[in-house]
């Protein structure tokens, strides 16, 4: 088995999280994600076959909400912390999706 | 370029008709002000917490029942992780191991045959915000972000764009019928892909798939799929290979453009959302949604079949839901359906399309409409007269009788008199006359319209026919 990650699987992650690193931390990164993975890799061998799919560890039920209006924001408040906006929009640099 | 087999699968996403949005209690509306239906949650700020909306549950298990699906009791919702403007937390709150419903169909007529077109899962998530591109600026408009979605799959067993066609037009006339959503592609709360892919053989393994994203209208659908399967044959005669691809089409070329090529399979990093327990629902919450849910169109299919409908009429009522749900009021009443179905799919239809009306907005009233056939069937009123009268029936609370009592409409029942036209008519036709004797049915049709005529159309038709054919046959 080998003790680290590619540089590749590192700036995939990387690139998935949007951050920038530098060569020293990729090399730092392809170690330690490594040995991370390596202990979760010991959780899935647990053997589980008899037991439901799990999200959580405890079993309490969603409420559900009515399906009432309650308050809005108005237009402006909505705006009030964007960097750039045009008319009632929020503005971005376009961006051509990647999914 | 040669025959294949051409494979479709189909995703729908269908926004559902809710006061509030999936997680947060602000308005689910369209048309209205750019970012005015949004509250903290819509908009992703950290802190904030989903709340389930009771009805978005609710209109997930309706939908579920009507495609045939089974309902999947104990769920979870999880959290699909991806970086993009339309949705500022970053991930989209679906489910994607848990789906609300599963293995279902719908069941289509393709020529005289049935085929079911089987569904694999049905499940709920949240709606991103919406992005107009404009240069090299993107528009975002929240009111959509948090709008419930249900998103339909169909397994890969569509084998034309024909299906694929009739397969979208019985599952929206299902949704619309069932409250579940307005279903209104140009205003997006109907979306739909397609997946497709071709082969040789049936027993080849199945070839490289396509997605056409977010195709407009019905009729674009089965126009992209087929320009699909073209596109693919061609590729595939000249020995080319193509990798997984997204596409789009065009209507204006009238073919499927390239959006990107999926190089890698999506990272979604899906995990379970951890801000929302378990959704378990109870036999209670199951009964009564299915409960609320009106009658299906194919049911009232079968019913106006039974009570005399013609066909087309049938069609007709059934692309109308108002008249629909207006003659469905006197299930269980005598009324002649027929005539009840020709009277509001002519006259009042006509009526209510020149007034922009909906048929509730006007007098006809139960008792009303009642009489009205019943006139109409024996002949107090010809269609001449109904002409007259119905804007008076519509817009007034005079019961018919008193309108005709006030307008002086008089339908001419009297014999004498009607025989004396009829003998005028016969003597004014000779050909006619001759015609009738030679065996020619129309010349009675003929001499029919030349007695309405001289009556102004007042005259009873059954005993006008019965005096003309004595006449005749003397």
């Amino acid at each position: 088995m080998e003790d680290r990650l590619t540089k590749e699987e590192v700036l995939h992650v990387a690139n998935l999280a949007r951050i920038e690193i530098d060569d020293k931390e990729i090399e730092m990164y392809q170690v330690k994600l490594k040995k991370l993975l390596d202990q979760i890799e010991l959780v899935t061998k647990i053997d589980d076959n008899d037991s439901d799919y799990l999200i959580a560890p405890w079993n309490n039920n969603s409420e559900f909400r009515k399906d009432e209006v309650g308050n809005m924001l108005n237009p402006k408040e909505v705006l009030q912390n964007a960097p750039r906006k045009s008319g009632n929009y929020i503005e971005v640099p376009v961006v051509i999706s990647n999914e | 370029m040669s025959n294949y087999i051409p494979t479709i699968g189909i995703e729908v996403h269908v926004e559902l008709k809710t006061n509030t949005k999936i997680f947060s209690s602000s308005e689910n509306g369209y048309g209205q002000m750019a970012n005015s239906l949004t509250n903290v949650i819509d908009l992703g700020y950290p802190g904030t917490l989903p709340t389930l909306n009771e009805q978005v549950i609710k209109t997930a298990i309706k939908a579920a029942h009507v495609l045939n699906c089974k309902i999947r009791k104990k769920q979870h919702f999880d959290r699909k992780n991806y970086f993009y403007p339309d949705n500022p937390k970053n991930y989209q709150i679906t489910q994607a191991r848990s789906p609300i419903g599963y293995d279902g169909y719908v069941e289509i007529e393709i020529g005289n045959n049935k085929k079911k077109i089987e569904i694999e899962e049905i499940h709920i998530e949240e709606d991103t915000c919406k992005s107009a591109h404009r240069g090299n600026v993107s528009l975002l408009d929240f009111n959509r972000a948090g709008v419930p979605l249900i998103e339909i799959v169909s397994r890969a067993c569509i084998e034309s764009s024909e299906e694929a066609k009739l397969y979208l037009e019985k599952l929206r006339e299902l949704l619309y019928y069932s409250n579940i959503s307005d279903c209104k592609i140009e205003e997006g709360s109907m979306r739909c892909d397609a997946n497709v892919s071709i082969r040789k053989n049936i027993e080849d393994k199945l070839g490289t798939k396509c997605e056409i994203k977010n195709i407009g209208s019905i009729s674009n659908v089965g126009l992209a799929i087929e320009k699909e399967i073209e596109r693919q044959s061609k590729l595939l005669d000249k020995g080319e290979t193509f990798k997984e691809q997204t596409r789009r089409f065009d209507d204006k070329q009238n073919d499927t453009v390239l959006m990107r090529v999926k190089e890698t399979g999506n990272d979604y990093r899906y995990f379970p959302e951890p801000d929302i327990p378990y959704i378990e629902l109870s036999d209670e919450i199951i009964n009564s949604s299915i409960a609320e849910l009106p009658m299906l169109p194919d049911e009232r299919r079968k019913i106006y079949k039974e009570r005399g409908v013609s066909d087309i009429n049938i069609t007709k009522l059934i692309a109308n839901r108002s008249l629909s749900d207006y003659l469905n009021l006197f299930l269980d009443t005598k009324l002649n359906f027929k005539e009840a179905s020709n009277l509001l799919l002519g006259d009042i239809s006509a009526y209510l399309n020149k007034t922009e009306k909906d048929i509730s907005n006007t007098h006809l009233t139960k008792e009303k409409f009642i009489d009205l056939v019943k006139k109409v069937e024996d002949n107090t009123l010809t269609s001449k007269n109904l002409k007259d009268i119905l804007d008076d029936i519509l817009e007034s609370d005079k019961t018919i009788a008193e309108i005709i009592k006030e307008k002086g409409i008089s339908n001419i029942t009297d014999s004498n008199m009607l025989q004396d036209i009829v003998l005028k008519v016969i003597l004014e036709n000779p050909d006619s006359v001759k015609d009738y004797k030679a065996g020619k049915d129309r010349a009675i049709k003929y001499l029919m319209g030349q007695i309405m005529k001289e009556t102004k159309g007042s005259a009873n038709p059954k005993l006008v026919n019965q005096i003309l054919i004595n006449e005749l046959n003397k």
